[in-house]
Parts: C-alpha cells; sequence; structure tokens
C-alpha cells in the first residue's frame, strides 16, 4: 500500500512538472513581450526593454524556467504585469472562494446523484425513465444558461439568494452561504445529472453479478442486497465518477464565476489571459493543477482504499 | 460548466474480463443514459468460445443500425441535426436577414412576423443569428470528434497492441486526465488567441485521453479473441491485425463516443464563447449570444430562450444517437428482479398456482422428496427453454441433471428455487416440495424456501461470493438470518461449518476476502455457506466444472460425505458423465429442453437406452480402458438445435444414427424396462433388442466443417446407413 501511495505521489508530481512547463510554454507563446503588457500601448521601446531585461525576458529558456519553478516552489509566483500586485497573494485570497464554490458544487451533485441514480435503478419501468429524461434534459442545457434563469427566478423575481458576490466565510457566514447557494446549485444540476446516470449504471452492473443470486438463494432480504451489497460493489465507480467530477468542476468554475461575479480562480484565468498578465497565467494554472492533482489523489487512495483487493495487498 | 468529460473509468472490482463476448460493445461514455435497453434473451446456451469465436468477425451482429432507428430519440436527433445541418450549410439562400443586419424598430422585440424568433439588442434577426453561427460551431464541435475520438482510438489500439506501450501511453494519458482541462484550454487561448478550429483542436487533444481509457479495455479484449490468435499464427500483420480485426470490432463504440463527445464540444465551445472567448467579432457565436441576452434577462427574457433552445436540442440529438446505439446498462440481466418485475410476478404466480392446484399431483408427497413435474420453462415471449421435465429426487439421494451446453438443465435446476433470470420464468408444470407447488410462488414464499429448505451452490465460486465482504461476514449473516441466532452463536457456527466443508485454518478464513483464497477453497466455503440454514436439499450447478481436477475429486467427495451425514439431497447438474459415475444415485439426461432419459445410474451407465445417452459414452475419451480402445472415437456431427428450430418430434432426430420415419412425430416418454427408468425413444425396445451401437463415422476428404447449418447432417447419417448396409 505504502508503494503505491509513493508512486501515486510520484505521478502527482510528474503532472504538476509537466503542467508547469506547459504553461510556461504557452506564457512565452503569448503575444507581447510583459514589458509591452505592463507599460500599455503609448511606451517608448527603451522602457519596454528595460522592463523585459530586468524581469530576464531575454534570458535561455531552461534559465527562465527554474528561475521561475526555484521561486515558486517557495510559494512566489512572482508580480502581475498589470497591477504588480503579488501573484501569489491574489491566488491565495482566490482560491477559498473555488475551493468552495467546487466542493459545495461537487457534494450536491454527489447527494443528489447518487440519490437519483439509485432510484432508478432499484424502481426500474417509468421512474427510471422519467429520471433518465430529466437527466437528459440537465446534461444537454449549459451550465450558464441554466444560471441565469436562476439568477432570474430567484435574485430577480424573489430576492431569496444575491444575483451575484461572494461575501467571504469571515465576514458573515450566512451570507456566504448564500452568496454560494445560486452558483453551487447551477453547477450541481449538470453535475447530479451526471453522477446519477454513473449511479444507476454502477447499480445495474452490480446487480448483474453473480453474488447476487448467491444472496438470493441465501434468502437475503432485498432491501440489504440493495443498499448493502450492490451499493457497496458500486461504489468504487460511483467515487471515481465524482472525483471526476470534482476535477471537472474545478477547472470549469471559470464561467460561474463570471456569471456570478465571484473573486476565484476562474475569473483570475479569464482576465489573466484577456490581459495577457503572463506571471498571473503561469501562476494560476499551476495553482489550479495542484490543487485537481491534489484533491484527485486523495479520492483515488480513498477509492483503493474502498477496494478490498488492494486494501488488504 | 464545462462538463466532465472523462468516461467511466475502469476502477470497478474486477469484473473478470469477459472476454468471450463477441463483438458487444459498451457506452461506458459520458453517461450511458436510459438508452432503448434491447431486450436480451438470456443467453441458455455456453459462452461464446468455441468454433464461432475463431470466426468472429463474421459475426458482428448488424444491429447498430436498427437499434438507432427503434428508438424514437434517436430518431428525432437524426432528423434534427440532419435538418440543422441542411438549414446551416444553405443558410446564405433562406436567412431573412444578414447577420448584421439591424432593424430599429424591433429592438429586443418577441416573436413576430418580420422575424420569427425575435431580435437582440441590437434589432438583429436571431433566427438568422443562430442559423448563421450553425455552421461554424457545427463543423468545429466536429473537429474535437475528429480529433478526440481518432487519437484516442489510435491510442487504443496500438496499447492493446503491445504491453510496453501500454504503459507508457497510459501514464501519458492518465497525466492528461488529471489536468484542469479549462485552465489550460484558456491558457492556450492566451497564447493563440481565438482560433477557434485550433482550440477546439487542443481540446480534441485533451478529450482523447478519455477517450483511450474507454476504448483500451474493449481493444484489449479484442485482440485477445481467438480471432486475433489465429490471424497472428497465419502471419499477419500487427497493423493489419488492427486495423481488419480490432476496429471494425470498436467501431460501435467508436460512433457512440463521437456522439457524446460532439455534444460536449459544442458545449464547450459555447461556454468559451459565453465568457468571451468566441469566434472574432463580427461572427455570431450561440454563447456569445447567450452572454448578451443575459444582459437583458429583466426586461427582456425571451431572448435566452431561442438561442438556449437550439444549442440544448443538438445536444440533446447528439446524446439521444449516442445512447442509443451505446449498449445500455440492461436492467434484464439483473440478479434481482426490479419492482416492476416482482409487481408483474405475483400477479402471474397468483394466477399460476390457481391453475396448477387444479391438477392433482399423481404421487403422494413423501416426506423430504421433490418431485418435478411436466416443468417447462422458457423467455417471457415466447422461445421455450425447457419443456416437460419431470423428475423425482427422494430424500438422501443424489439426481444427476445431464446434458450439453443450451441443453436446459441450468434452467431447470434455477427454477427450483425460483432464480430463474429476468425474463424468463416457469411457464408450466409443478414442483412439488414440503407439500406445495414452487412453481406458482411468491418471491416472498419462496425466501422462506430458499437456504432453510433448498440450497443453491453455483459453477464460479470465486464470482458467487461478494468480493466486497470477507468470508466471515457473509457466513455469519447467513447464519444469523437462516437460523436466528445470536453473533456469536453464528461465529461459532461458521466455524464449524468450514471445519465441516474440509477447511483447516478456519478461523483465519473466517477473515479473509473471497480473492485472497484458491478456487477450491472458494466453492468449499460456498457449500458452507449453502449449509447455513439446514438446507434438506441442495441445487449444485456445475460445482466443479470451474475447478482443477484433483479438487474435483476432493469436492465430490466432500458433497458424498455431506449426503451421508445429513441425509439431504442433491440435484447435481453437470456435463460430465464421471461426476454422475462417481455420486449420482439416479440420473436424468437431458437434450434440447427435454429429458431423453432417465433413471438409475448404473442402469443408465451399463444399459443406456437413448441414442443420445449411447453417443455420449461412445464418445467418452474416459469410458474406454487400454485394451478395447476403437481406432476412431464416436462423435455426435452437427450441433444442439436453437430453441426456435425443435422439430414437432423427437429433437435429436438430426443428429441421430438410428432416425427413422418414425421419428417426426413427437415421442413420449416410455418405460425403459428396468426399475423406474424412462425413455423417450421410439426406436429404444429396438436397439436394446439388436444391441446396436453409436460408432464413429467417417468423415468426407472433402467437407469442409460447416458451423452453421445443422442439415448436413442428414447427408452424414444416410452415408453411415449405406456404409452399414
Amino acid at each position: 500500500m505504502a508503494i503505491y501511495v509513493a508512486k501515486r505521489l510520484l505521478m502527482a508530481l510528474a503532472t504538476v512538472l509537466v503542467v508547469a512547463v506547459l504553461a510556461f510554454l504557452l506564457v512565452h507563446a503569448m503575444p507581447g513581450s510583459p514589458g509591452a503588457v505592463s507599460l500599455g500601448a503609448g511606451a517608448s521601446q527603451e522602457a519596454i526593454d528595460e522592463v523585459n531585461n530586468r524581469l530576464g525576458w531575454s534570458d535561455p529558456l531552461p534559465v527562465q524556467f527554474f528561475g521561475w519553478l526555484g521561486s515558486a516552489a517557495q510559494g512566489d509566483f512572482g508580480v502581475s504585469l498589470i497591477d504588480g500586485r503579488s501573484v501569489s497573494a491574489d491566488l491565495a485570497n482566490r482560491l477559498p472562494v473555488t475551493a468552495a464554490l467546487a466542493a459545495g458544487a461537487t457534494l450536491l451533485s454527489a447527494v443528489l446523484g447518487i440519490a437519483l441514480g439509485v432510484t432508478a435503478a432499484v424502481r426500474g419501468g417509468l421512474v427510471d425513465r422519467i429520471v433518465g429524461a430529466v437527466c437528459g434534459l440537465a446534461v444537454a442545457l449549459p451550465a450558464f444558461w441554466i444560471g441565469i434563469i436562476f439568477v432570474y427566478l430567484f435574485a430577480v423575481q424573489s430576492s431569496v439568494f444575491p444575483a451575484t458576490g461572494y461575501v467571504p466565510f469571515e465576514v458573515s457566514p450566512q451570507d456566504w452561504a448564500l452568496s454560494l447557494a445560486l452558483p453551487v446549485i447551477t453547477l450541481a444540476v449538470g453535475g447530479a445529472a451526471f453522477i446519477a446516470r454513473q449511479t444507476r449504471a454502477s447499480m445495474l452492473e452490480a446487480l448483474q453479478q453473480e453474488h447476487i443470486r448467491t444472496l438470493r438463494a441465501t434468502a437475503t432480504p432485498t432491501w440489504k442486497i440493495l443498499y448493502v451489497h450492490a451499493l457497496r460493489y458500486a461504489s468504487l465507480p460511483i467515487v471515481a465518477g465524482i472525483a471526476l467530477q470534482f476535477i471537472g468542476l474545478f477547472g470549469g468554475s471559470v464561467i460561474a464565476e463570471q456569471l456570478f461575479a465571484m473573486p476565484g480562480l476562474g475569473q483570475a484565468v479569464q482576465t489573466s489571459v484577456s490581459t495577457h498578465d503572463a506571471p498571473s497565467v503561469q501562476g494560476v494554472v499551476v495553482v489550479a493543477t495542484v490543487v485537481v492533482v491534489a484533491v484527485n489523489l486523495v479520492l483515488e487512495l480513498a477509492t483503493k482504499f474502498l477496494d478490498p483487493k488492494l486494501r488488504a495487498s | 460548466m464545462i462538463p466532465s468529460i472523462a468516461p467511466v473509468p475502469a476502477t470497478a472490482p474486477a469484473n473478470a474480463e469477459n472476454a468471450d463476448k463477441e463483438t458487444d460493445t459498451d457506452a461506458a461514455g459520458v453517461g450511458a443514459g436510459a438508452g432503448a435497453a434491447t431486450a436480451a434473451a438470456p443467453a441458455a446456451t455456453g459462452t461464446g468460445r468455441g468454433p464461432r469465436a475463431a470466426f468472429g468477425g463474421l459475426f458482428a451482429p448488424r444491429m447498430s443500425s436498427r437499434r438507432l432507428f427503434a428508438s424514437p430519440g434517436a430518431a428525432a436527433g437524426i432528423i434534427w441535426l440532419a435538418a440543422l445541418v441542411a438549414a446551416s450549410l444553405t443558410a446564405p439562400w433562406w436567412l431573412p436577414y444578414k447577420t448584421e443586419d439591424q432593424d430599429f424598430t424591433a429592438i429586443l422585440s418577441g416573436p413576430t412576423a418580420a422575424h420569427w424568433l425575435g431580435t437582440d439588442e441590437l434589432g438583429r434577426d436571431l433566427l438568422s443569428r443562430i442559423f448563421a453561427a450553425a455552421a461554424g460551431t457545427l463543423g468545429t464541435s466536429l473537429i474535437t470528434v475528429i480529433v478526440g475520438v481518432g487519437l484516442g482510438t489510435i491510442l487504443a489500439m496500438v496499447a492493446a497492441a503491445g504491453e510496453r506501450t501500454e504503459g507508457v501511453i497510459s501514464r501519458v494519458t492518465e497525466v492528461m486526465m488529471s489536468l484542469p482541462g479549462t485552465v489550460i484550454i484558456l491558457a492556450v487561448i492566451g497564447a493563440v488567441g481565438t482560433n477557434i478550429p485550433v482550440i477546439m483542436a487542443i481540446l480534441g487533444v485533451l478529450i482523447s485521453a478519455g477517450i483511450y481509457r474507454v476504448m483500451l479495455g474493449q481493444a484489449t479484449s479484442l485482440q485477445s479473441q481467438l480471432y486475433v490468435d489465429a490471424a497472428k499464427v497465419d502471419g499477419v500483420s500487427t497493423l493489419a491485425i488492427s486495423l481488419r480485426h480490432v476496429l471494425p470490432g470498436l467501431s460501435n463504440t467508436i460512433v457512440v463516443q463521437s456522439a457524446l463527445i460532439f455534444a460536449v464540444g459544442m458545449l464547450i465551445q459555447a461556454g468559451l464563447a459565453f465568457i468571451g472567448f468566441g469566434p472574432p467579432i463580427p461572427q455570431p457565436s450561440w454563447g456569445g449570444m447567450i452572454q448578451g441576452a443575459s444582459q437583458h434577462v429583466y426586461d427582456a427574457p425571451w431572448l435566452m430562450v431561442p438561442t438556449g433552445a437550439v444549442l440544448a436540442l443538438t445536444v440533446l440529438a447528439a446524446n439521444a444517437i449516442g445512447n442509443a446505439l451505446g449498449k445500455a446498462p440492461n436492467a434484464a440481466a439483473s440478479h434481482l428482479p426490479s419492482a416492476a418485475d416482482r409487481r408483474r410476478r405475483t400477479a402471474a404466480s397468483a394466477s399460476a398456482a390457481a391453475s396448477a392446484s387444479a391438477a392433482a399431483p399423481e404421487t403422494p408427497a413423501a416426506p423430504g422428496r421433490l418431485s418435478v413435474r411436466g416443468l417447462s420453462v422458457g423467455v417471457d415471449g415466447g422461445t421455450p427453454l425447457v419443456t416437460d421435465v419431470s423428475f423425482d429426487v427422494e430424500q438422501g439421494t443424489v439426481l444427476g441433471l445431464v446434458g450439453e451446453s443450451g441443453c436446459g438443465k441450468t434452467m431447470t435446476a434455477l427454477s427450483l428455487l425460483g432464480l430463474l433470470p429476468s425474463g424468463v420464468s416457469v411457464t408450466g408444470g409443478q414442483i412439488l416440495w414440503d407439500g406445495r407447488n414452487l412453481a406458482g410462488a411468491t418471491e416472498t414464499a419462496m425466501a422462506g424456501v430458499r437456504g432453510r429448505g433448498i440450497a443453491l451452490i453455483s459453477q464460479e465460486p470465486m464470482r458467487a461470493l461478494d468480493p466486497m465482504f470477507t468470508v466471515g461476514y457473509q457466513l455469519v449473516s447467513a447464519i444469523r438470518r437462516l437460523r436466528k441466532t445470536g453473533k456469536a452463536q453464528a461465529r461459532a457456527e461458521a466455524l464449524s461449518l468450514l471445519e465441516k466443508v474440509g477447511i483447516v485454518d478456519a478461523g483465519r478464513i473466517l477473515t479473509t476476502y473471497p480473492h485472497q483464497i484458491s478456487g477450491g477453497m472458494a466453492q468449499r466455503v460456498a457449500i458452507a455457506l449453502a449449509l447455513a440454514g439446514r438446507p434438506r436439499l441442495l441445487v449444485a450447478d456445475e460445482p466443479t466444472t470451474a475447478l482443477d481436477v484433483t479438487v474435483q475429486a476432493e469436492i465430490l467427495s466432500l458433497l458424498r460425505t455431506l449426503v451421508k451425514d445429513t441425509g439431504m439431497s442433491v440435484v447435481m447438474v453437470t456435463h460430465d458423465l464421471g461426476v454422475v459415475a462417481d455420486i449420482c444415485d439416479t440420473v436424468a439426461v437431458m437434450y434440447a429442453g427435454q429429458v431423453v432419459e432417465s433413471g438409475r445410474t448404473a442402469n443408465i451407465l451399463d444399459n443406456p437406452r437413448h441414442p443420445y445417452t449411447l453417443a455420449l459414452l461412445a464418445a467418452d475419451p474416459h469410458a474406454n480402458t487400454a485394451a478395447d480402445m476403437p481406432e476412431r472415437l464416436a462423435t455426435i456431427s452437427g450441433q444442439v438445435p436453437q430453441p426456435k428450430d425443435w422439430p414437432a418430434g423427437c429433437r435429436f432426430m438430426a443428429r441421430c444414427q438410428f432416425a427413422g420415419s418414425a421419428c417426426v412425430a413427437p415421442v413420449p416418454l416410455v418405460p425403459s424396462g428396468s426399475d423406474d427408468g424412462v425413455v423417450r425413444c421410439v426406436k429404444a425396445d429396438e436397439l436394446a433388442v439388436e444391441g446396436l451401437e453409436w460408432v464413429a463415422t467417417e468423415v468426407p476428404a472433402r467437407r469442409v466443417p460447416d458451423v452453421r447449418s445443422a442439415d448436413s447432417t442428414v447427408s452424414t447419417s444416410s452415408a453411415v446407413e449405406k456404409d452399414r448396409a
């Protein structure tokens, strides 16, 4: 088990490194040198060159990369070309927002999705078809469209939830929760549909296993077959599905943050890309990857722990 | 939301890869949803190995197009997509307005005669803009599909062909799959700008990792098929094998994934356009239009509807096509009848019980005797699997149900416990046990019989045990439930049961998981589990088939001992006459859903009366001693007929060496003359009197083995007649 954990850690590290290289190369492919970006349109060539040299822009790429990597390892992602603020400080402020959004949406998706999927698998017949149709519709509608409708219904027609904006937890826990509610629900619609399908498929597959027949042959009550044995068997792919959901949500919260004006990582990606703010782009890509890889690692280990075959070995 | 694009990863606890499935594919893609589930007639026949598997590619089911048009959702989807494509390609000719035409008299208007879908905030016609944007959206999503599915499939085929490359590719794709895709795409946009085709191509590369995962399992299983081995032996190159044998098998999955990824591509594209990374102005895009609409959701909410509807419908269409083609998780193959099924069974059994009780049993029920009278089992909706089977099992005896794969012996055995698979049910006859007819019993009544009265052990012990729980948990909970004891006592019972079935280290075994013990040990555990409720009848479905020969002997000896010690009866389903000779007191030989001969084992084996039994014994390589080993071993030419091909008369006639004109009439069971034996053959007496034997036949030199038709056997048997004449 320890070897397995070590191997996964190594893979995680490798992934982050690969992404770091990728981000670095992409940033260097972006139009406009740092000097041009930070000084803006009317700047003189000398001023631009001066900034570029100070930032080491013309140094050989490997030198620049390892220099950046060294600082990054210590938590320093440089400063934004646009407003000169520390990238890492900015990201540190934004991370909790996206994390809360993604975690909340994943949690809600999981709870709703598993409930729906199990119901569809167990009841069969009409219930199954209805759930299937609803889920089909839920994944077909774009999340931002759903979000706008929710804003219209819940924030405009009835002002239960705030339409936009984020309130930090320290300021007011209730308002924090309310500000997260609409975005989380919006993202959870599609997420729950995805997990519901996965759950249904896994439950049906579990029920096709031969040991279910053995359980029936020993007069096991139906509820136990479904909710203890089948669900346990299905838990592995379901948890894996939830892990995938989180990865998708974390990266995909860009749109939700745009729609609901949440100051998270997604928003940071969007603005830094539009403004060609190289250090910000690099920083946010790497940070997002680190978080996603870390969570993925934890969930993967949890999955393997659930599987007796890997736990016992 | 950028929908999570990764497909279902193959992390379910080792489902022993069913490499016998020919070209059946699964849609383990972005959610295999409620598609048109194909009703699966459960395979009463054996696995897909054998001659058919060697010709695999030729038998690829051509069901895909039928499935596609059978599903109303998919059909509607195709029509919608076709219409959309046609409309967008011909857009320049029929669009009423240009995309940038502004009509200041109608800003933010709803649907009107002039503007069918309304106008946006600049007075531009929505209908025109939507369809002008369609071509670009559809086309670029197609790029994602081609790159993603294409790359994924190629990688999967390459990986399936070689183990080392598989390791490398799998690692790389694993890294790719754990990347935050959207963030990467945005960074790419930063570098290359909003060049939509390039962006979508790169998205395709990212998606290919997920496609690879889906395809890999399938490609690997296709590579391990017998016909691929045959091709390799023939000297076919790896590339040719991949293209000619593996790729066609993947075709259905490719189409399914293409449809699903197409939908994903469109959603992602719309999302990117929504946040401002769409095609450069003035080109319209659906996402951009929704962004514009969102600004006016308060004063003109209708604006949201047309674009959203068209986008959603297109995505729905693609998903519907993908789901219809994919093999939806088959609810019909479940071992647990769904709630709907159970309700139907209760209604059916009520009427069956009414009709069955009308027919009085011929013999009064003796204690502990199982009497099966005229049992018929069939698929709901027609095809019979078992017709008119009758036998008795006295307390303390072992009955062997012997026959080839597909003769219905397993279905007969399962019907004794009411554990027939979904879609199969008892269609007639009685199963008399303990003064009751089990054939028409409700699920609740059967639950009372299972475990306590009648128990089951099956063929694959490793699969019969729940892999997620320890042996101890499964055994103890069964004992507690069936014997109503406390936990500690149940544990003591479990230990003694394990010892009774010959497991030495019982205490340790209780703490192990099924995958940690050997097959023989697992079968012993399964037997212990079956004994948990102290049953008086044990149904054993080929319990030794999956075990080594030496372990076989041990298990059989164990069963013999248990019968002697506990006095329980056994119905032993087997295809091995050696097993029959070993432990069965009586035997019923089955062929094509019927009992063709039954009686005491000694009588049947020494003095078989039915041609089929004669043939089985003649064809048994172990039956002859070295001294009188014949030069050529007898065979039974032809194949077991499918239920739909069952003739009204003798079902063995087509393959029988003694067939005659009298065999075309339905053949009843008649006493065979020795003890209680019965035989279903009009020529039984004739054969016994003349002492005829089943002989080995010459295979004509120029005859090519034809595994499909059975009518060539007629010529063979007439050739034999001529030979012997």
